[in-house]
């Protein structure tokens, strides 16, 4: 519940948080888990051992959407394991930065400094090469973490996975794993410029493995504002609000 | 006026320890007749290698600090900085990394490319520096330079090309197979130094042909003249294949490989051909400055003698005639009796000797055109300071430089080491801005400061070898910090009565924590409650108290103090009352603005085989800190973890051992964060313990 001491200070709609209070800054970020608005029904949108997929073309905002997504997670306590096969740790880690700066905003730097300390250890970053990247090498490496009580991940946000390339083989694996380990995975979907989409919405390419996913989320850019659409996995009943990503900050803001 | 600089070299040479690295600069400079008898590392003749002019370097068969030499071959002029192989002096290597155009990358014809070839080839990288490579031990059992050159394409991602082939390895290594002439290259005389040009033996001719295709093939992505040529078949001259690959080399798109072996005097020459035909001259490399006046801004150099000077103090030494100042000109000349300005602290200088140097031995010149290495005599500056003509203000490296993090308490043996412990502080601390040193005024303890624990190492064993000075060490210690937490109120009088003059003084105000400042002071008292003339004494008070905190005697970081009221007696208040009552106001108020302790936290970066990266992921984890994350990168995998350094001594060797050997890591200051409660308690613990003993 909010407080009205507390309240949020809106600036065009975007969400920035605006007291000190860290107990405060964690039911904010909860209750303003940007994907909720779209129709989903619980905090993690995805179940136990579920898949959910981001699409969008290249540089609209998928990693910038599931950063948001993996922030939140920290903020509940919930750790994140981010596997990216396209960048170093550092870039990874920037994003985090770069993001947390923009929700956290109000906040003197001190104070931020002081909630990401808190918050970081609840995030894993694993970069893979894309050649070298396969379902038993991740689980060789997670398994490492576990069995050592260094990190055990509740959520993967797997960020660059090809899909043509990658085949229906790679992410019953990786299904299969999220099972195991009781965890939910996230995947980062490039959809091709010039690629048409299929009759429900979904690219051609993407079509072969949508069966595997729960729950799947389009970003779509239409002239200045990115539209995030649920395709996938809301509850029917719910009322779904339009969500935008700010292309300035790349932070989600409720819709017009 | 352009000079022509194409017929000078500035190089390095750049190698992990026990690649053979010193041993092949002492041939190049046997060969170039710099000097004429060849002494081994570990110095059997009592001699050493000639680059490792420091004592400690001779007996641990490694190059600390690195010494510049001159050299000429075939009329080109080569000076050689030498740069330390270990991963651990940083700053020696950024600086050295700093001031040379090109490089000698040096691997091990049997170890091939190991962890630390790893790391001098992304310090390479990172200043982008271009480089060949050259295989040396070709004469040991097990040597193979393919798989080398194999190793240089898959773990370090080179385009690595052989420029030879080699005659016979291991016991039979006779010489090498030129690839662009196509001649047998064979080395006589007692130290190799006649060079015999023969037919190519009849058994390598098929596989010296298939190579300089592989050569031809590699060179001809940067020559349209070279492609066409070997598209119709015609004659490929030298000339044309050693253009294509020196432009793929200076792109640092190429890497031509060279091999012999240097202690048995096989090939080191033609590698010499090599660094003039291949490695840019300084005209060719973009050396950039920053100007202190508009914010650090980059700005690119021209290696022009006629524009004004930029030069760099990248080494010191102190010799029989006073310091000795290695400088590289960027820009610019540096004339006998020039005028320069040391841009760190404005001080104008007159250019006195300038000096050539080869290792110990020296030259005298006239002066330093833009492009050279050389040495001046008699100007005062600590290493990394740069040189300017009077009027601009460019620095060739950012004046940052961080705090040092670690501190040992260091005690002479005898009155004889007391007097040379001073003279090596004295000039350890002016070659290396990290480096610090103090008297502490309680204990009257020597305290030197440094970034690491084998940075104080290595000053501590420099001080016994270089300087004689024989000393003990205390056990190393973390410089933690105090900072407060919240707003406290002072309302404090201080007043003494006990004959004489009296003393009065009273202080009202708070303490309250900031996160961008070490100590701010704000006046608020508006009436004069406390008299004008004595706010400073005030602040010099508070300013005080800073410098150790009342309970765990930590310097105090991140307080802001505002008065805004005091009282005053006209004739017992004095500027020494004042402080004494702004102390009694901190130590008053301190306490009750809830202090913590700070520490040292180290980005500490971990490389390691993937198989041992479990085992270092669960060293790091038992170490308080944090794991960022884990880098696949193949055949080597990337740990990113922070670190409290109180937790980090003896690491390496845990280190070390729980990875047969194969792991290595580099650590650096990151930020300081708060001490977890528990720990505090312990440290305090200590801090009681350490007082206890002193008293």
């Amino acid at each position: 519940m909010l407080k009205n001491n507390f309240a949020l200070r809106r600036e065009e709609n975007i969400i920035h948080l605006t007291y000190k209070d860290i107990v405060m800054l964690k039911k904010e970020i909860i209750y303003r888990n940007p994907l909720l608005n779209l129709g989903y029904e619980h905090e993690d949108i995805l179940p136990n051992g579920g898949l959910g997929a981001v699409l969008a073309h290249a540089g609209v905002g998928k990693t910038a959407l599931l950063v948001q997504l993996a922030l939140n997670m920290m903020i509940r306590e919930e750790s994140v394991m981010h596997v990216s096969l396209q960048d170093a740790v550092s870039k990874v880690d920037l994003w985090y930065h770069e993001l947390f700066h923009n929700i956290a905003g109000n906040f003197s730097e001190a104070e931020i400094k002081e909630y990401w300390d808190k918050i970081q250890p609840y995030r894993f970053i694993m970069t893979f090469r894309v050649e070298s990247f396969s379902v038993p090498t991740l689980e060789e490496r997670l398994t490492d973490l576990m069995q050592q009580n260094i990190f055990k991940p509740h959520t993967v946000i797997i960020d660059g996975l090809k899909f043509d390339e990658a085949g229906r083989g790679q992410l019953v694996l990786l299904k299969e794993l999220a099972k195991k380990y009781a965890m939910r995975i996230w995947f980062t979907v490039h959809e091709h410029l010039n690629e048409k989409p299929a009759e429900n919405g979904l690219p051609v390419s993407f079509q072969h493995v949508t069966d595997l996913f729960d729950v799947i989320v389009q970003l779509e850019a239409k002239g200045e504002d990115v539209y995030i659409k649920a395709l996938k996995g809301k509850s029917s009943n719910a009322k779904p609000q339009t969500l935008l990503l700010d292309p300035a900050t790349m932070l989600i803001k409720d819709g017009k | 006026m352009k000079i022509d600089d194409q017929k000078i070299r500035n190089i390095g040479i750049s190698a992990h320890i026990d690649s053979g690295k010193t041993t092949l600069t002492e041939r190049i400079l046997f060969y170039t007749k710099r000097i004429h008898a060849i002494h081994d590392v570990k110095g059997k003749d009592g001699v050493g290698a000639t680059m490792d002019s420091m004592e400690l370097e001779k007996e641990r068969g490694i190059t600390i600090a690195s010494a510049a030499t001159y050299c000429e071959w075939n009329g080109y002029e080569i000076n050689i900085i030498d740069t330390p192989g270990h991963v651990d002096f940083t700053i020696e290597v950024e600086r050295s990394l700093r001031v040379l155009d090109g490089a000698i990358l040096v691997l091990c014809a049997v170890g091939g490319v190991q962890s630390q070839s790893i790391t001098v080839d992304q310090q390479m990288k990172r200043y982008k520096v271009p480089c060949i490579a050259f295989i040396n031990k070709c004469d040991r059992s097990g040597a193979n330079p393919f798989r080398v050159i194999g190793q240089l394409k898959t773990k370090l991602g080179h385009n690595a090309v052989a420029m030879q082939i080699p005659i016979g390895l291991e016991n039979e290594a006779e010489g090498v197979v030129d690839l662009v002439n196509m001649k047998a290259l064979y080395f006589d005389g007692d130290n190799g130094e006649k060079v015999r040009t023969e037919e190519i033996p009849q058994n390598l001719l098929e596989e010296a042909k298939a190579k300089r295709e592989e050569l031809i093939d590699a060179a001809s992505l940067f020559s349209d003249e070279l492609t066409e040529a070997s598209l119709e078949e015609k004659e490929i001259t030298p000339q044309m294949l050693y253009t294509a690959v020196r432009k793929g080399t200076l792109k640092r798109e190429i890497t031509p490989v060279y091999m012999g072996s240097a202690y048995k005097n096989k090939a080191v020459q033609p590698m010499l051909d090599g660094v003039t035909y291949l490695l840019p001259c300084p005209s060719e490399v973009e050396n950039i400055a920053l100007d202190m006046e508009k914010n650090e801004e980059q700005v690119i150099l021209e290696n022009d003698p006629d524009k004004p000077i930029v030069a760099l103090a990248f080494k010191l030494e102190d010799g029989k005639y006073g310091q000795l100042t290695y400088i590289r000109v960027y820009q610019g000349t540096v004339a006998k009796g020039s005028t320069i300005v040391n841009v760190r602290s404005g001080k104008k200088v007159k250019v006195g000797r300038v000096v050539r140097m080869h290792a110990d031995q020296m030259e005298e010149v006239e002066y330093l055109h833009s492009g050279y290495i050389g040495a001046l005599f008699g100007i005062e500056c600590s290493s990394g300071d740069t040189f300017v003509s009077p009027g601009i203000n460019l620095s060739l490296t950012s004046m940052y430089v961080p705090k040092p993090v670690i501190s040992l308490a260091i005690a002479p043996k005898d009155n004889k080491s007391q007097m040379s412990m001073s003279k090596a502080l004295n000039r350890f601390s002016k070659e290396d801005p990290t480096f610090k040193t103090f008297v502490d005024p309680e204990t009257n303890e020597t305290i030197i400061e440094g970034m690491g624990e084998l940075h104080l190492d290595i000053y501590v064993e420099r001080m016994r070898r270089e300087y004689g000075a024989d000393v003990t060490t205390g056990n190393p210690r973390v410089a933690y910090r105090e900072t407060i937490t919240q707003r406290a109120d002072f309302n404090y009088t201080h007043r003494k009565q006990t004959g004489g003059a009296g003393q009065f003084g009273r202080i009202a105000g708070y303490l309250e924590p900031i996160s961008d400042a070490e100590f701010v002071f704000e006046n608020k008292i508006f009436g004069g409650s406390i008299p004008t003339q004595y706010i400073s004494a005030c602040e010099k008070g508070f300013k005080q108290s800073m410098e150790k905190g009342p309970k765990l005697e930590f310097p105090i970081t991140g307080v802001k103090v505002v008065i805004n009221d005091g009282a005053s007696h006209a004739v017992d208040s004095s500027d020494m009352a004042f402080q004494a009552a702004a102390r009694g106001a901190f130590r008053d108020a301190y306490l009750r603005a809830k202090p913590v302790i700070h520490e040292p936290i180290m980005k500490v970066v971990v490389e390691t085989p993937p198989e041992f990266q479990g085992p270092v992921m669960g060293l790091l984890n038992q170490r308080r800190g944090m794991i960022v994350g884990s880098q696949d990168e193949g055949v080597m995998c990337v740990i990113e973890s922070q670190m409290p350094l109180a937790e980090m001594f003896g690491f390496s060797t845990v280190l070390r051992s729980s990875t047969q050997g194969k792991a290595q890591f580099t650590m650096e200051f990151a930020y300081y964060r708060q001490v977890p409660q528990s720990i505090a308690e312990k440290i305090a613990l200590e801090v009681a313990a350490n007082k206890k003993s002193a008293a």
